[in-house]
């Protein structure tokens, strides 16, 4: 599944941060000693959503190549559904980790491949990112903690 | 493929805005057609000469009370209107795509552009100042005050159906005019919704009006007197018919007109980042604005770099995905009519005929989805094109591209000045040295340098020379603010 436009590459930003926000409320119903973290995460997609959302509308009139800036496959970063609600928290947070890689990693590449060409749009891809590394270590943390 | 959902679901029977109420008119009406589904979305009427008088008779009784309205106050209006534009932005957008045919992407860059306009006009206070100096002669002060003058209107193109009119209208109306916007019968819904949010905002009646029509209502328009100024965007050839009776009837104008630009690529250029500016600039809104790219100029007699450019030009080309603009996939979207088609296909024909190669022919397009092939051309593109041959010279308004090869910077820089059009032209280069040659030397309204597309922020004037501007203030930025009023110099001493 290849994109090209902007349009796209934010609709499959939205995907993406909606899957995630829905497992992370799964993750909280199913682990009530985490929920406010697990919720947090799930808030911070929501507005990770609102945010690229907002930085698209507002910088596309000078982002004129928007209709060529891309070209992605991201089949690779798509997740498959939920685990099974038995599994117990390592598979879920394994699980999550794997998430926030993919997720990482779909902003990273869509903020170089359009760097020099749409204005505010690669800054915000690349802050996401980053603050998936930082959710990434702390999922990892959490995962030890609960495998020791 | 994600096909974005439609926001009009009904034929629209469109209305004029006139004196703050939405009223019908008796004239004949004309079917609003979605290029890319066929389907007839709205009907546009042709308004009467005395609609036209009645809503210019609105704007007129409404001058007074609006000018003397504090800049502040009238600003306001222009916060609140911003508002509504941003809680209204898809909508806006979408209609945009379904009026036009642009993509969706396209559409939202026209709203944020339209939208941007109303954010420098509620900065009027500022704007609008005039300038003092004290003891001009002992005693004596001097200063300067810029006053509105009346009613203005603008007769918009179809090209860019939202944010055309608003290169003028926030300006005239912040600076205390009142306003009549003529749109283009093609696709006139989203100055309606336009007009919808204007309404919520509170203007007051008779401030800013909508009167639909053809180039009957446009003439009523241009010849009533008490309009004071006109704003064109559209051909040169009717453009210069207007600027004429402006002339002829003492009102001011702001003309734009047709364009033939020319992208020149230096050996020297970034070519990914180029090929990309390149696309959008020749194929963006199928070719239908006065920015577009038209002549590809390479430069350089390095046969290698020649034909890397030339290959991936071809490449980048051969895989625009054309299709309905709501399809988030689609990089291009139908021409806005089957006019606009037949005119293409024509100077397709004249390239063959004049001996131009046709490398990569759009006439047969593979459309994405399943709509009717009625509008949709697909981008097309001439190489060994020589400068005297028509599609070389006259604007396509479409997306063609002819690729014309030059020795040097100098040659390209005297092929470009050669062109009787003067709007936006780009050169594509690592080199200040090149860049500043290029800027510096082309006789053109607006220059790029590595943008493809040359679209000034609404806090600068949109440029044109040659036989692309008729007129000498330009729209937007500060231009708009002296265009829309009248400088008056008080001299004072008080004994």
């Amino acid at each position: 599944m290849a994109l090209q436009t902007t349009s796209e590459v934010v609709s499959f930003a939205r995907k993406l941060e909606e899957d995630g926000a829905n497992y992370y409320v799964c993750l909280a119903r199913l682990n009530p000693r985490y929920e406010y973290n697990f919720q947090l995460y799930a808030k911070e997609n929501r507005n990770n959503i609102k945010q690229v959302q907002r930085v698209y509308y507002e910088v596309i009139s000078d982002a004129i190549e928007g209709c060529f800036a891309f070209n992605m496959d991201v089949t690779r970063f798509l997740f498959e559904g939920l685990p099974d609600e038995s599994s117990d928290l390592g598979n879920w947070v394994k699980r999550a980790i794997d998430i926030e890689i993919k997720t990482a990693e779909f902003y990273s590449e869509a903020a170089k491949e359009c760097k020099s060409l749409m204005a505010g749009i690669p800054r915000i891809f690349s802050t996401i990112a980053r603050k998936r590394d930082n959710r990434i270590t702390e999922l990892k943390a959490l995962l030890s903690s609960n495998t020791e | 493929m994600t096909v974005l959902e439609e926001p009009l679901k009904e034929v629209l029977s469109l209305k004029n805005y006139i004196d703050g109420q939405w009223i019908g008119s008796v004239g004949e009406t004309q079917d609003v057609i979605n290029p890319a589904t066929g389907k007839v979305i709205a009907k546009v009427p042709m308004s009467t000469v005395d609609e036209v008088n009645t809503a210019v008779a609105a704007a007129n009784n409404a001058f007074l009370e609006w000018r003397m309205t504090p800049p502040l106050a009238r600003a306001r209006y222009f916060f609140r209107l911003r508002e509504l534009l941003e809680e209204n932005f898809e909508t806006l957008s979408r209609i945009q795509t379904m009026e036009h045919g642009k993509t969706i992407d396209e559409s939202r860059g026209e709203t944020r552009r339209g939208i941007e306009m109303v954010e420098v006009a509620t900065g009027i206070p500022s704007l609008m100042m005039g300038y003092n100096l004290e003891d001009i002669a002992s005693g004596i002060d001097e200063c300067v005050v810029y006053q509105p003058l009346g009613v203005f209107c603008n007769i918009a193109p179809f090209n860019f159906p939202f944010m055309v009119p608003l290169w003028f209208s926030p300006f005239a109306v912040a600076t205390g005019n009142t306003f009549i916007v003529k749109p283009s019968p093609r696709d006139p819904i989203s100055q309606v919704k336009l007009c919808e949010l204007v309404d919520e905002a509170g203007f007051p009646p008779g401030v800013y009006n909508v009167v639909h029509g053809g180039a009957e209502t446009a003439g009523s328009l241009l010849e009533h007197s008490d309009v004071k100024g006109v704003t064109f965007v559209g051909t040169s050839n009717v453009g210069r018919a207007i600027y004429q009776k402006c002339g002829e009837t003492g009102k001011r104008a702001i003309v734009q007109g047709a364009a033939k630009n020319f992208m020149v690529v230096m050996p020297d250029a970034d070519v990914n980042n180029t090929i990309a500016s390149l696309m959008t600039s020749f194929y963006g809104n199928a070719g239908q604005r006065c920015l577009s790219g038209a002549n590809l100029v390479i430069v350089g007699q390095d046969d290698k770099f020649y034909n890397e450019i030339l290959e991936r030009f071809l490449d980048a080309t051969a895989r625009i995905r054309v299709g309905y603009g709501l399809d988030e996939s689609i990089q291009m979207g139908p021409m806005q009519s089957l006019d606009g088609k037949d005119r293409v296909t024509r100077y397709i024909e004249k390239g063959i005929e004049e001996g131009a190669s046709l490398v990569i022919d759009g006439r047969t397009p593979e459309v994405i989805g399943n709509y009717p092939d009625t509008c949709f051309i697909g981008p097309s593109v001439f190489v060994d094109v020589t400068p005297d041959m028509t599609i070389a010279r006259e604007e396509i308004f479409g997306p063609v591209a002819s690729v014309i090869r030059v020795r040097n910077l100098d040659e390209a820089i005297r092929l470009v000045n050669s062109s009787k059009y003067g709007n936006g032209n780009a050169i594509f280069t690592s080199s200040g040295k090149a860049a500043r040659e290029f800027q510096y030397r082309v006789n053109s309204g607006n220059i790029g340098v590595n943008i493809g597309i040359v679209a000034p922020m609404a806090f600068f004037p949109f440029g044109g020379m040659k036989d692309s501007f008729f007129g000498v203030l330009h729209g937007q930025g500060r231009d708009a603010i002296r265009f829309f009023t009248e400088s008056k110099v008080v001299i004072q001493r008080w004994f």
